[in-house]
Order: C-alpha cells, then structure tokens, then sequence
C-alpha cells in the first residue's frame, strides 16, 4: 500500500441536490466571457440585411449599383443570385425573397468591411415596391375573398391539428355547468441580452463552419442545408457562448443563410449581427391564439369534458410557433383528469410576424385558459355547493400511474402533494376567503390570492425519432475527466450538472470536469435543448458513461487490492474500500497504472441514451415524454384599483422536479422562469397596426425589471422519477406556464373581474375595473 | 448619421458660446438623451459636437439672496442627495428619486433633461411647480449675455423651445421657497423602474391652516409640452382642502390636460391617471 494512503478514510458523501456553481458565471458576472457577438475572425466582413419594412409588397425592381459602387462594399446579393433555396420544415419560406409577405422581409443583403459601410450600403438600395392588401388576422385569412399569402396553401391554411377522445355530446349531457370563453393570448418575443448573430465561413473544399446560437446544432445542418444547396455533411456547427435562446433559436432563420452565402460568394468569413430594433422586429414570436375553451363539471365537481378550438395567426411563414397545438393538447387532455376530450387547432397565413419555439411552448398559452377554468369551477362550486376550493382540484388531480386520453402515462405523479404543499405554505383558503369577502367594499388597493397549475413534458418530448443524446467520456492520467456531449449550454446550465453527476459517480471535485459541447465535428448527436429535456436526457447519458469508467476503474483496482469490483468505490480522488472507505489507491496514480502497462488500459467510453418514451404519432397517442410533471403557483397580489397596477408580492410555488440535483440551478430557473411568465401576464406586449411592430424598443416593449420580481417561495417535490438521473426530472418551462394564470385567477380574487386577454396592463385593467363601477352604479 | 467634423470640450464658458454663435453645433451633456436619438434616426449630428461636461461652473448647485440656482451640468443624481434641496426642493428629490435608473440617474444633467423638451421630461415638473426660470447664455458683442426665461414660458412643442441655436442653458434658478411650502410628484407607468412616464404630475403651494396659496400645478405627458394645470390651480387657490374641493381639483385637472392616444396609453387612460394623481397627492397633502 502506498504510503499517501495509509490511514486515509472517505466518508461516503452525495453532491446531489446541493448548490453547485455554474462554471461560466464569475467571466459573465464581470463581463469577461466572448460571446459571439463580439468574436471577429480574420478577414472578416460584416452582412447586414435590407428589411422590406411593409407587409406585403411585389417587389417590381431592385437597383444595388449605387450600393455596389460604394468603398468597401464587396457584394450585394438579392433574391436573384439566391434561386431555388427554401427553408423552414414546409419549405415556405427563403433566404431572400422576390415577393413581401411581411415586414421582415428579407430583401437585399450586403457585406462590406466595415458594419458602418455594410449600413450605409444598405440604405443605397432602391427598392420599387407595389403594396398590396394583406391579411392582417386569422380570422380574415380565412375570409373567402382574403388575398392569398402563400402560393401552395390555399385558403391561406396552414398546419391543423386533431384529437378526440370520448363522446363530446354525452359528456356535454351529464354535466351541471359548463364554462364557454375566448381567451386570446397576445405577442411576446423572447428580448434575448445578446441579439441575433452568425458567423459564416467557407473552406476551399466546400465545407461551411457556421458560428451560431443555435440551440440544436445537428438537426440545424439537416435544416441549414436545403437554404444553401449543400449536403449538410458539408456544415460544421461552432456554438460560441450565447447572450440566450429560450426557444428563438430552435429554427433556421433567413439571416443565418444570408450570412452563409454572403460568405459563400465572397470568400471570406461574414458576420451578421441585430441591432435591437432589428432583433424586435425580426426574431420570432410567441405563437398567438384565440382560444375558445369549453370545460364541463359536474356539481360534485368532477370534470366531465374539454372542448378547445384554437385559432392561431401563422404569420408569413412557419416555423415552430404553428406546431405549439401539439403540447396544447396535452394540457387540455392531461391537465387533470379530464375523460372526454375534443381538440382542433388551424393556423392560418397572415402578413404578419411569424412565431417560434418559446419557453413553454403551446403551454404558456393553454394553461392560461384551462387554469382559469379550473378556478372558475373552484368558486362557483364553492359558492353554490360550499366546496373546499382546494378539494376541488384534488378529485380532479391524477395520481401515479393514471394514463391520460392521449396515453401520457404519468409514472410518478405528486400534483395532489404540489396542491397541498402550496395551499398550506400560503394559507391560500383563508386568504382566498377574506379577500373575496372584502372585494366588493370600498378602497382603493384590493389583495388577492390566485391558484393556478400545470402539467408539462419532463422526459424530452419525443417529435423526432430519436430523442437521445451522445456522451463520450475519458479521463487523463492526472484523474481530470472530460466529457463530450451532444447536449447545448446556452445559459440553462447543463455545464454545472453534468460536472456535478460525473463527479459524484467519480469521485472527483466538480471543477475536474471539462465539458466539450459546442462543435457539431467533436460532439455526438443531440435533439437540442428544448422541451426541459437536457438535465434528464444528457444528465442520464453522462451518468450512464461515468458509471461505465468507474466499472472500468474498478475492475482494474480489484485486480490489485485481491478484492470483487463490487467492494471497491471512487470517493475524493480515490480508490476506496466501499465499507470503511479506507484509501486503496490514488485515482491518478491508478489511471497511470491502467494506461503505463504491456496491454494500455485507457478510460475512453462513451454512450447513447434513448428515453422509453414513444414517437409523437399522427395520432397524437403515445406516451411522448419519459416523465411528466406538476406544479402549482400560488400568487399573491395587490391591485391598485386607480391605476389599475397590479403588484405580485409574493408566490408560492410547489413543482414536481422529481429529485433536486443542482439546488442552485435549479433555483434560478425558477426565478428565470417566472420572470417571463411575469412579463407576459403583465407588461410584456408586441403592438402590431397593419403586419407593422410599432414598439421594437425596451423603452416600449416592457420587460419585468428587478424591482417588479415578488417574493418567491419555492417548494419541490421529489417525486423521484424511475428513469430520471437519481430520480430527477425536467424543470425549467413550468415556471413559466403556471404564473400568468395565477395572477389572473388573483386579480379576479381582488377585483372581481376575470382577464381573458393578457396582458394584464394597468391601462387594461384600470378601464375594466372603471368600466365595471359605470355598470354598477 | 451624418459626419462630426470637429468635437470640442472647452473648459471656459465664454469659449463655449463662442463656438455655439460660429456654426451649427450638437450639444452633448450627459448623452443620456442624444445618443438613443441618433442611433434610432431621430436626430443627426451638425457638424460640430461640442462636450460642456468640462465647462467650469455650471455644476453647482448654491443657495444666496432668496435664490436656489442649480447649474445645468448639475446630475439627477445630484440633486437626489442634495441636503439642501431635500430642504428646500423636496418635490426635486422625489422626481429625481423615479428618474430612469441608477445609470442614468448618474450621468443625465438637468440641462440636458430641460433642453431635450420632452412632454413626458420628469425634471421639468418639479421645477414648473418651484416656479423655476432658466438662464440662457450666448455670446454677443465679444461677452457673455444673458436673459432669464421662466420655464412655463421656455418650451413650444415637443423637442422644441425658445431657446436660440447660439444660447446654452447654462443654470435652473428658483426662489427658495417659504417655510410652509409643500410639494409633491407623482408618475405613472407599469414599472417602478427605467419607466417613460404615461403621466406625470407635481403640486406644490404654501399650505397653512389647511389651505393652499401660492398653488402651482404641472402636468406631464399630457400635452405637446410639459404644462402648468390653469383650472387647477385655480381650483384650488386660498381653499381649504377637503374632499369637496379635492373632487373639483381632480375635475378641472382633467379638463386642463389635452392627451393623446399613443403605444404606451390612450387619451382616456392619461386623463384617468391625471385625475386620480391629482386627488392623491392633495390627499397627501393633508395628511402632511
């Protein structure tokens, strides 16, 4: 035995569930980390797009000599010399265009030496546009004589959606009362600190090097390619560190082939980089709805049915935001228990902003409806019939191993526990109670207290036919490790807790840990981040390969302590015994044993994991998500019944995170995540007249700032999920979804006035509370 | 953006104004303003931009002979922790205690705040209700001369005042204000913080016995400028406050105010607001 370990003792530890910090953070705080907004390459130049600016034009000529002619100016491209290259999954839209179908049209494109000159050369464009009328809502889309949009969808139709399960008018026939409303959920965009950017680069071989935000590096080369006209073999995907995504960048958009042929045609590397009003204007939105919700309740307060037809504005193009209805289904048949189902959803083309991917996705939308019903059942049955609010959510909530119409199986399911917990932790009965009372007496602030829940996807989301992710693992001679995933980091922090899961299978200090994850050569396959899936689906893959180099280890340690694998562990940077944990063996020194003998031994091990869960068919049954998971937000407010400012104090939120891994992560997207809830429900808000976005500015676009954040109280559940990684479960859109309606559900527990149409600005909810009064007296 | 051909940051005033009477010049303080006005398109460079930041003497804010003069380099934070005018301004304090946020607070000068003409500019209320002049500066004749302009007078639209292209604002001056004066603003907007203000509004008056004389009412965003309440003020002359007189005060402040619908409030809102700020800040009053 040598002599470093004689007497040496480990206790066995976990770094599970405790605060681990984020590698990147101290360079972020003081302003240090490159992002890619600020990489220049040599001989770079700089692109910049010329924007039509008007909803929906013929573009009847373009004149680039003056633009061309100006110094440092070395091309300018319009649809022309971009022929026959389409993008987005229905191929509908393209890097230029030769028609306006909406104001972010991208027009022309220049790249020059300087941005200064590549701006100025924009404006030396002239563009001859005739305007013609356009569709500036679903509804008049769908109107007979609407101006068509998009050649090859007729009647302006766009994707559609169905499910139905159950028998709608039986249902209808067996309940007491049935809730019919529109709500209709307004424009958000995602404000992302660091604005849209692409960095292009060509080989002499052919072969693109694209530094992108990207937030799915290896569908993106399957999506980037057709845009190109290249093999997407031919694309390597560098992800520098992002100012953020939150869904904006799970699709290709126009300026990131633009910045590729630009760089194509010239030669040299090309940087394309938003402004602000830029980004305002043309980054992707949230998806828009009408949503008319019929939910049905028996006066036992049983849900009987939920009828949702969903209206979306599809914009110009499509891109991701037309495809939320798939997680809206979800909700509407999986956000309690609910037996008779009968979804539609139709999207329709307009010359308006197109919608992405974003945080919540459909559910933001969809819980903001169904969760106002839940509470407008909870006070008529409590009214008429002296339920218990919170009983009423609890004959309807699911329990572990309850199946939902669409087949979602929900293994490990704590809704009752999250209802429970946060009702009791805010006393929201009592509250509820005294402020329903006190609501119709004089005073000028009114409190209130709102309930609200949801469920989401916390096992990835199976809408591809794999929804895996590569892991290749190795460890060096000096016991550092490092790991090769195909997962992203764009801010959410999968950095810190694949550190943390490696090192606790290890035995090595977090810091040990590199991770290489932002170069579609290196990294294995990945879905992207998206759907609260990485903690779990790259969590279980890192897990997965670190076990596979602790066996290795441990075979190779049992060989020469005379001692089974089996009664051997890794703990603090050593070979353990696992009884005692007294020291066998340095980690290093038995990595050096391994790797210095006739027959190399060398920790180099890799893995796939695949969740159990099945593809999302046509038919939308199938159990599409590894997990899933609750949480109910409980909000307390004041409402300034004056000015109509709402002031969220406080909120108390139990989520089903199935195990805690890093508290400190976990922590912060919770916070994170419920400032964009906030902002939505509240402030936040893109004020469109005619296709045009008349606030792409922070100045009018109104983001929640510090002051504004209340206090939260965070509850988690562990629910400890089967598949998980130590029980763990996806945690980061459920924040999001669930506080908006519990502001509302607040407000209405303050005012008496329920808000079908967010936000919930004061001006909006001055004139209702006003209007109210004048009915009144 | 057209080309600066020259940037100057003299120290003296009298070199200041010489270059302002030589040319078209752009003006540039704390930037606070300026620079989002050019980035956006709003406004272009002239040839000359000219930095003051270093002109000696116009930062200062001083007390003598029954007059507060603040000089127009003076910041927003500043006059948020001056002791003195907490005494004697207090209504400045409280504005200045909204303004933007700490950043902007830090580098954005009363001048600048005044000269930008903003409807919705937070200084300019308190200093409407102070009954404030500003002093404008130009060179004429190879000296400084001067001309007081009383602010209620200063500005004619939005962006635009009678301030001459050869004249820099160079001090805010106001009588100190008695010992039973009061003051109070309030603005309004869906944040506490970094907030343009969908209205604004500052009374102040001496107030004895209950009642208000000497009252003085200001409205902001309301109107193409910044602008005294008339029908208020009146309401309120020599009254006693009660809520009979409040309710006619709320009355004739809705009716001094003459808003428009925009993105960030309709006509109806900004009335509203104004009506319910102005009984809230007499009820303050009161309770003072």
């Amino acid at each position: 035995m040598a002599e470093d370990v004689a007497f040496k003792h480990i206790e066995k530890t976990s770094l599970i569930g405790k605060r681990i910090k984020k590698p990147d953070a101290p360079a972020k705080a003081i302003g240090k980390t490159r992002y890619i907004n600020d990489m220049v390459l040599p001989q770079m130049l700089y692109g910049k797009i010329l924007h039509a600016g008007r909803p929906h034009a013929e573009i009847i000529s373009i004149d680039t000599s003056e633009a061309e002619k100006l110094a440092g100016v070395h091309l300018v491209i319009t649809a022309k010399d971009t022929p026959d290259l389409k993008l987005g999954f229905v191929k509908d839209n393209a890097p230029l265009k030769s028609k306006v179908l909406c104001e972010r049209d991208e027009v022309a494109a220049v790249a020059a030496e300087s941005e200064a000159i590549a701006a100025a050369a924009i404006k030396l464009i002239k563009v001859s546009y005739k305007d013609l009328p356009g569709v500036f809502s679903a509804k008049d889309g769908l109107k007979k004589d609407a101006p068509q949009i998009q050649e090859n969808f007729p009647g302006n139709k766009s994707l559609k959606f169905k499910f139905k399960h159950g028998d709608l008018a039986e249902a209808e026939a067996g309940s007491d009362i049935i809730l019919d409303h529109v709500f209709n959920v307004h424009y958000v965009t995602h404000c992302c600190m660091g604005t849209s950017c692409a960095i292009a680069d060509f080989d002499h071989n052919g072969k693109l090097t694209i530094y992108s935000q990207t937030q799915y590096p290896y569908n993106y080369k399957m999506d980037l390619a057709p845009a190109l006209g290249i093999d997407p073999g031919d694309i390597r995907v560098i992800q520098p560190t992002t100012g953020g995504s939150f869904g904006a960048k799970l699709d290709v958009y126009p300026y990131e082939p633009v910045a590729a042929i630009l760089a194509q045609k010239t030669g040299r590397p090309v940087k394309v980089l938003f402004d602000r009003e830029e980004e305002f204007i043309n980054s992707p939105t949230r998806q828009p709805a009408a949503i008319h919700l019929r939910t049905g309740c028996t006066s036992d307060g049983i849900l009987t049915f939920r009828s949702a037809d969903v209206l979306m504005d599809n914009g110009a193009y499509t891109s991701w935001g037309p495809t939320v209805p798939v997680i809206m289904m979800r909700t509407v048949s999986g956000h309690y228990r609910v037996p008779v189902i009968d979804f539609k959803a139709q999207a329709v083309y307009s010359n308006n902003a197109y919608a992405g991917s974003f945080r919540g996705y459909g559910n933001v939308q969809m819980t903001y409806a169904t969760a106002q019903h839940m509470d407008m059942f909870a006070e008529e049955l409590s009214e008429k019939h002296g339920m218990d609010p919170i009983e009423f959510h609890l004959k309807n909530a699911q329990k572990s191993g309850e199946v939902t119409p669409q087949k979602s199986y929900l293994r490990e399911c704590v809704l009752a526990e999250c209802l429970t917990t946060a009702a009791a932790a805010s006393d929201y009965v009592n509250k509820h109670k005294t402020y329903t009372e006190a609501c119709t007496e004089e005073g000028r602030y009114k409190r209130g207290i709102g309930l609200a829940s949801s469920i989401h996807n916390a096992g990835g989301a199976k809408i591809h036919k794999s929804d895996g992710c590569g892991t290749i693992l190795k460890m060096d001679d000096y016991a550092r490790v490092t790991v090769i995933t195909g997962a992203s980091e764009i801010g959410q922090g999968i950095d810190a807790v694949i550190s943390q899961i490696v090192s606790e299978e290890l035995g090595v200090p977090p810091e040990h840990v590199t991770l290489v994850n932002n170069d579609s050569d290196i990294g294995p396959w990945d879905v992207g981040v998206h759907a609260s899936r990485t903690t779990f689906i790259a969590g279980n893959g890192a897990k997965r390969a670190a076990i596979k180099a602790k066996k290795q280890i441990l075979a190779a340690a049992s060989k020469q302590a005379n001692v089974t694998a089996e009664e051997l562990d890794l703990r603090g940077g050593y070979v353990v015994q696992d009884k005692d944990g007294a020291a066998v063996i340095r980690l290093d020194r038995m990595l050096r044993q391994m790797h210095f003998q006739p027959t190399p031994d060398v920790v180099m091990v890799s893995d796939y994991y695949e969740p159990n869960s099945e593809l999302e068919g046509k038919d939308h049954i199938s159990d599409h998500s590894a997990a899933y998971s609750h949480a109910v937000h409980i909000a307390e407010v004041v409402v300034d019944t004056y000015t109509g400012e709402v002031k969220v104090e406080k909120v108390t939120m139990a989520q089903d995170v199935g195990r805690v891994i890093n508290r400190m992560g976990l922590e912060a997207q919770m916070e994170g995540g419920l400032a964009f809830g906030l902002g939505f429900a509240l402030s936040e808000e893109m004020i469109f007249e005619e296709g045009r976005l008349l606030n792409p500015s922070f100045r009018d676009y109104k983001v929640p700032t510090a002051p504004e954040m209340p206090e939260i109280e965070m509850h988690f559940i562990e629910s400890d999920c089967e598949e998980g990684p130590y029980g763990a479960k996806g945690i980061a859109e459920l924040p999001t979804i669930v506080i908006a309606p519990a502001i509302a559900n607040a407000v209405y527990n303050a005012t008496g006035i329920r808000f079908l149409n967010p936000p919930m600005s004061p001006e909006k909810v001055a004139r209702a509370i006003w209007e109210k009064k004048q009915a009144d007296s | 953006m057209s080309e600066i051909e020259r940037y100057i940051a003299p120290n003296q005033l009298d070199d200041a104004l010489e270059a302002l009477a030589g040319g078209p010049v752009t003006i540039v303080a704390g930037a606070t303003d300026l620079t989002p006005q050019i980035t956006g398109g709003k406004r272009v460079y002239k040839a000359t931009l000219m930095n003051i930041q270093h002109i000696e003497g116009l930062n200062a804010v001083t007390k003598k002979d029954g007059k507060i003069r603040i000089g127009s380099l003076v910041t927003v934070s500043e006059i948020r922790g001056n002791p003195m005018l907490k005494k004697h301004g207090g209504i400045l304090c409280q504005a200045a205690n909204h303004f933007a946020s700490e950043q902007i607070r830090n580098a954005a000068t009363i001048g600048g705040n005044i000269c930008n003409a903003s409807p919705a500019g937070d200084m300019i209320i308190p200093f409407l209700v102070l009954g404030a002049a500003v002093e404008l500066a130009r060179w004429q004749d190879d000296r400084i001369e001067t001309r007081s302009v009383p602010l209620d007078e200063f500005f004619t639209g939005p962006g635009r005042s009678v301030a001459r292209d050869d004249e820099l604002l160079t001090a805010v001056i106001f009588d100190v204000p008695p010992e039973n004066s009061i003051g109070f603003f309030r603005k309004s907007g869906p944040r506490p913080a970094l907030e343009i203000s969908t209205v604004s509004i500052g009374i102040g008056g001496d107030f004895s016995d209950g009642t208000l004389k000497n009252v003085r009412v200001a409205f902001g965003a309301v109107g193409p400028t910044a602008l005294r309440g008339k029908l208020t003020e009146a309401a309120l002359e020599g009254k006693t406050l009660n809520q009979d007189v409040i309710q006619a005060a709320a009355l004739a402040a809705r009716q001094d105010v003459s808003p428009i619908d925009d993105i960030r409030a309709t006509k109806w809102y900004r009335t509203h607001l104004i009506g319910v700020f102005t009984e809230e800040l007499l009820n303050n009053v009161c309770q003072n």
